[in-house]
This record gives C-alpha cells, structure tokens and sequence, in this order.
C-alpha cells in the first residue's frame, strides 16, 4: 500500500540509515570492551583448577589505556576463540599486570598441605579488532582525589 | 653519746643510700647500652629508603600431575605451579607470614601439632629469569625490583 505523499520509499531509506548508524555505533561503544577475570588454584604444589572468564561490558567502562597486547586473530572473529588460540601468551600478559595472591599452609603431625589462589580480579580490557592483528589494552580506572 | 650514735646512725644511712642510687644509675646506664646494642645491623641493612632499590630474588617449585595427556601440558602445569609458588615466596618476603600454632596434649602426650601459615599480597611487576624442567619438577627463578614509592602507593 502506498502512502498518500508518496514518499514511502524515501522515509523507509532514512530510517533504515539511522538505525544502522545507531546500531554500528553502539557495537562500537559496548562489544570492544570487555570484562575478564583470571584464576587459578595450586594444591600441594600441583595446578588443581584455572578459569578464564571473559565477558562484553555491558556498560561504558571509565578509565585510561593501559599496557596492551597485541595477538594473531588467526581469521577468528570471536575473542573467546582468539584467546584460547594465544592462551599461554595472554596468561603472561595478565602475569605482567598483577595478581593477587593468597596462600595458606598447614602442617599437621609433621604431614604438610598447602593451597595458593592466584586471582587477577575483574578488570575492563578495550579490544581493537584488525584483519592481522588484536590489540587488547587495560582500562586503567582514574582514582578519585 | 646519745645524739652521737643517733648522728652516726643517720650518717651511714645516708651513705648507703647514696650508694645504692649510684648502683641504680649504673644499671640503667647498663640497660641503655644494652639496648643500644641489642640493635641488630642486618634489621636495619633490610629497611628500604627513599632513594634505594631492592632486587628480591626466589626459586619457585611445582610439579606436574600424574594424569596429563601429554608432556608439553605437564610441562606447562608444572611451570604454573611453579609460578605461583615464586609469587608466594616474594609475598612472604615482602609482607611477612601469619603463623598459628596448636598443640594438643593429652595424658603429657602431644597427640596433635598444628601449624598454620598463611599470606596474601598483590604482586606486579615480577620476572621469570630462568625456568628449568627435570624429573617432573619445574623450578622458575623469578625477580621483583623493588622502590619505595612502590611499597607507599
């Protein structure tokens, strides 16, 4: 059905235009940053468990860049994939920003059993992807004076 | 007679007390020097001061799990452990140690010792000098450099 004015085509046209401008810009606000947390557990001097948990900030995060990584996308468009493609080289990446550890021991009867929890907390990383290359950087949170 | 005994008495009284004052103010002057050398110098070597840096230097250990899939994993576990347990040992020394003891003792038997340690201490900036593999055990010898701007941030 076509409208009385006649300019159906050209209203569908501009609308189109602004709501993928929208929806382009908004990709590029909230799916480069994302929020990963890292941790990882040694019992009696053996790796018991680790997990990577990587997420799409939901929320602009505040902050400056940091230090940054660069890594080969292999033709992968997804980061989880990436990640687990340079995994030893971000597990180094995240070493060299710092991390949290907790250790306790116990000795019982001479029978000794220790535990340590290396923990790299929640922390929002800016992702830039490129055909050759991905650059992940730290959002450094400003501190308040 | 009287007032001459009761003036002597009062003499040696009054020389002894003096005397015992002098000891007092020897001992005291004993205790300050022993304090002052109770001072111990390699306490005082390990305080960092403004314008110094320290290089802390440690040999982490790990060992790989029985049950990998390969040895490059196994190499991999092990390193991670090993990791872990340098950043541990430069916690200790930065931060110190929390130690608790217990012991149980029934019938004057000790039927149970416990001792628990425990750290924790955010680490940055540390690095892998040297890694080595034998036998299923990974040793990485790892830096940190420490300022004191910072131990104060």
């Amino acid at each position: 059905m076509r409208s009385r004015d006649g300019n159906q085509s050209f209203l569908l046209r501009y609308c189109s235009l602004v709501t993928f401008l929208f929806l382009s810009y908004s990709s590029v606000l909230l799916a480069d940053e994302y929020l990963i947390s890292y941790r990882y557990v040694v019992k009696d001097a053996i790796v018991y468990n680790q997990s990577l948990q990587i997420s799409p900030a939901m929320q602009k995060c505040q902050g400056s860049v940091g230090k940054s990584l660069l890594l080969d996308p292999s033709k992968k468009e997804n980061l989880r994939d990436i990640l687990s493609l340079n995994n030893e080289i971000f597990i180094n990446y995240l070493h060299s920003l710092g991390l949290l550890v907790q250790h306790s021991e116990k000795t019982t009867n001479m029978q000794n059993h220790s535990l340590t929890i290396i923990t790299m907390p929640t922390q929002c990383f800016k992702v830039d992807f490129n055909d050759t290359f991905v650059k992940i950087s730290t959002l450094k949170q400003l501190l308040p004076h | 007679m009287k007032y001459s005994l009761v003036l002597l008495s009062f003499l040696t009284l009054s020389a002894f007390a003096q005397n015992s004052k002098q000891d007092a103010t020897l001992q005291t002057k004993q205790s300050k020097s022993s304090v002052s050398t109770h001072k111990c110098p390699a306490i005082q070597d390990n305080i960092l001061k403004k314008d110094e840096k320290m290089l802390i230097s440690v040999i982490g250990q790990g060992v790989a799990p029985s049950n990998t899939a390969s040895p490059a994993q196994a190499y991999a576990l092990a390193k991670r452990a090993a990791i872990a347990d340098a950043y541990r040992l430069i916690a200790e020394k930065v931060k110190g140690v929390r130690i608790d003891g217990q012991d149980l003792i029934k019938n004057m038997m000790v039927k149970r010792s416990t001792v628990r340690t425990s750290v924790a201490a955010m680490i940055k900036n540390a690095n892998i000098v040297e890694t080595t593999f034998k036998e299923g055990l990974c040793e990485v010898e790892m830096e940190i450099n420490l300022s004191y701007s910072d131990i104060v941030r």
